[in-house]
């Protein structure tokens, strides 16, 4: 018996390993050797012929400071902007989960299915149509203007608002579905038991509701948050030559310039920042569960 | 419920673990293999040169197979194809898939770079970036048995600043760079570049974001020629647009895609290509296209043979058809920009006389005399000059 029992055990031993191995070499295969590339043509200087250049790895570090002292800029602006688009799909993601999960009863899947309708439309398609929506001619610029209401160019396109309008319209719904995901596993018998002991609406929303829709507030915010950073398309149809985002300057280095160091070290500074942005996030955010 | 834990398992998951050290370590290792391993994958790829079997037919037969033609869009006239093809027997893999020199470029080079096929057998850059490819030795010459029709070209495209006798390129539509601008938006017509800095336009003007195309005609407002640049006077130029930028002059840098604002009226007035006007107008009269006064230059794409083209024959065939001057007119009718071949008023006022009298197509002397040609620049050149706008334009 013992013998079968140690034979089992080398098994399940192998086991999980060999369960993953897939997606361990296909991450192995994608991102780790990629990665490292990059890695190394960020420490590299080019020289050579001008278009097929040769690339010397020497620890060159001077080619993140020199990229980061030039593009200041956009780097801050898409650290903005993306702030900016998260907290936006925040204060609109919230109600409607809350509708959701909690008022919608029969009609929960119907309405499910609309929000997520849309995004069947490809990305490109979605901006681009925010192209008609926002036009200068268009009705929505003449009713803000009645009112008053527009930026000091006049206009709503090629502005920072166009910008972080379309960033939050094509990531809203990575906001939606985790927070409808938290606040649907709520047990109602939790509100129930707030309500017992005499707590108002506001008074359970904020011990009750909102804390146990933090994890999902979390993993929300980090799926929107960290592909808008690196977003151009938006910024590249929607924004003018004052709103360009880091994405608009390393797809520039890497396409038309060709300095590919430069564009390396940028991305893999982006990267950087973003991790240890993200690591105080989560840090203050406290909590252990993303799900 | 039970919410125990079977012992057995547990007692496995403790023995599964894997501490943090061993797993960081095992990536350390992997990542060390992978900084070593890419730069020898790198040196496996380019040794293993794979030729794109060449199948060009030295016996003097007809060219028969496919042909493989990468073109840009709306670059093409319907029925033009199936006309080939019957006329040929040959098969036509047609795919309008360039959109933007430099990423094509940024795309095909590796892979020409060793030799490989790029899935195209006869590709239509614009000539500076034909030019480049040619320097880098990746061009098929066209020999003139393969293309009689060759003597159809106008005069001055006979020959090329950089392409000596048109050996390695066959030049397929060319076109003014000037500036369209929407008359009702504008409320006045538009002549000379100062008009772009026109405080009424203010964020309402585009720029081309291509060296070539987008300065060409500031260097010219400024008294410098793009027949002869240096790097002053493009700093000039490069300078000048930052200047405007900063002070919200600009809406955007545009590749071809000023055609949208331009028509739903959010650009007054845009640095444009002479074709695209003229098929915006049919929808909206007020847009205009102007040379301005200062001068602008002309574009022209070329037909090029890429080295690794599996059917040369072919190619050539169907360069000889495109410039047989009846089927050429059916391809200016459609795009509606200047023809690279002589004589064609008779031509084009068969297949659509609007064309013939349209000034757009068929510029007069005194319009085409303002028009310049840039030099033929160096590798190092077009990279100082990219990188120079690229500042202004991507930062």
């Amino acid at each position: 018996m013992a013998g079968v029992a140690s034979s089992s055990r080398q098994r399940s031993k192998i086991a999980p390993y060999l369960m993953i191995l897939p997606a361990l070499a296909y991450l192995a295969v994608f991102f780790v050797v990629p990665f490292f590339s990059l890695a190394r043509t960020s420490l590299s200087s080019s020289g050579g012929s001008v278009y097929l250049p040769t690339l010397t790895f020497d620890w060159n570090f001077a080619n993140f400071v020199d990229a980061f002292k030039l593009y200041q800029d956009p780097i801050l602006r898409s650290f903005g902007y993306a702030a900016a688009a998260t907290v936006l799909c925040m204060l609109l993601a919230f109600p409607l989960a809350y509708v959701i999960a909690f008022k919608a009863g029969r009609f929960k899947n119907l309405i499910l299915g609309l929000v997520i309708l849309p995004f069947f439309v490809t990305f490109l398609i979605r901006t681009i149509a925010w192209k008609t929506i926002l036009a200068d001619e268009g009705w929505v610029v003449s009713a803000l203007g009645a009112i008053g209401l527009l930026p000091e160019e006049g206009r709503l396109l090629s502005t920072s608002w166009a910008v972080i309008g379309g960033l939050t319209y094509n990531w809203i719904i990575f906001m939606i579905l985790p927070l409808y995901v938290s606040l649907e596993k709520i047990d109602p018998r939790l509100l129930e038991a707030s309500r017992d002991l005499y707590s108002g609406g506001t008074r359970s929303f904020r011990k009750v509701i909102f804390p146990l829709a933090l994890p999902g507030l979390l993993a929300g915010s980090l799926l929107v948050f960290i592909p808008a950073v690196g977003d151009f398309i938006n910024a590249d149809y929607l924004g003018s030559t004052q709103t360009t985002m880091i994405g608009n300057v390393i797809q520039k280095q890497f396409l038309v310039v060709k300095d590919y160091p430069a564009a390396a070290a940028l991305s893999l500074g982006l990267m950087g920042l973003i991790l240890v942005g993200v690591l105080m996030y989560t840090r203050a955010l406290g909590t252990e569960d993303l799900v | 419920m039970s919410h125990e834990i079977d012992p057995r398992l547990l007692s496995r998951l403790a023995a599964n673990r894997t501490s943090r050290r061993r797993f960081i370590g095992g990536s350390a290792a992997t990542a060390a293999a992978a900084i070593l391993g890419s730069s020898f994958l790198a040196a496996c790829g380019s040794d293993s040169s794979s030729s794109g079997s060449s199948s060009t037919q030295d016996d003097g037969g007809p060219a028969s197979g496919t042909l493989r033609v990468s073109n840009w869009p709306l670059y093409m006239a319907d029925g033009f194809i199936a006309g080939f093809q019957t006329a040929s027997g040959l098969t036509v893999d047609y795919k309008e898939d360039f959109n933007d020199n430099e990423q094509w470029f940024a795309k095909v080079k590796e892979p020409l770079s060793r030799k490989q096929d790029i899935g195209a057998d006869l590709v239509v850059p614009t000539e500076f970036m034909a030019a480049r490819v040619k320097g880098l030795g990746w061009l098929n010459e066209i020999s003139d048995a393969g293309v009689p029709n060759r003597k159809n070209l106008r005069e001055d495209l006979l020959s090329s600043k950089v392409d000596e006798g048109r050996k390695f390129t066959a030049p397929y539509m060319t076109g003014m760079v000037g500036l369209a601008y929407n008359r009702a938006a504008t409320g006045r017509d538009i002549t000379t570049i100062d008009d772009l800095w026109d405080p009424a336009f203010k964020g309402r003007v585009s720029l081309f974001s291509d060296v070539q195309d987008g300065l060409g005609m500031i260097m010219l407002s400024q008294g410098n020629s793009p027949e002869d640049p240096t790097t002053d006077s493009i700093t000039q130029a490069v300078n000048l647009v930052r200047e405007q930028k900063d002070k919200g002059q600009i809406r955007r840098f545009t590749g071809n895609d000023y055609a949208d604002d331009l028509a739903a009226g959010n650009i007054a007035v845009a640095q444009a290509y002479s074709g695209d006007v003229v098929q915006l107008q049919a929808d909206n009269p007020d847009l205009q296209f102007i040379v301005p006064e200062s001068g602008g230059d002309w574009f022209i794409d070329t037909m090029v043979i890429p080295y690794t083209t599996q059917n040369q024959k072919a190619a050539e065939a169907w360069i000889d058809y495109v410039y047989d001057r009846a089927n050429y007119a059916k391809l200016v009718a459609f795009t509606q920009f200047v023809p690279a071949l002589s004589d064609m008023t008779d031509e084009l006022a068969k297949v659509d006389p609007a064309s013939a009298e349209n000034p757009l197509i068929n510029p007069s002397p005194e319009v085409q005399a303002n028009l310049k040609s840039w030099a033929a620049l160096t590798d190092e050149q077009t990279l100082e000059f990219n990188t120079l706008y690229a500042a202004v334009t991507g930062g």
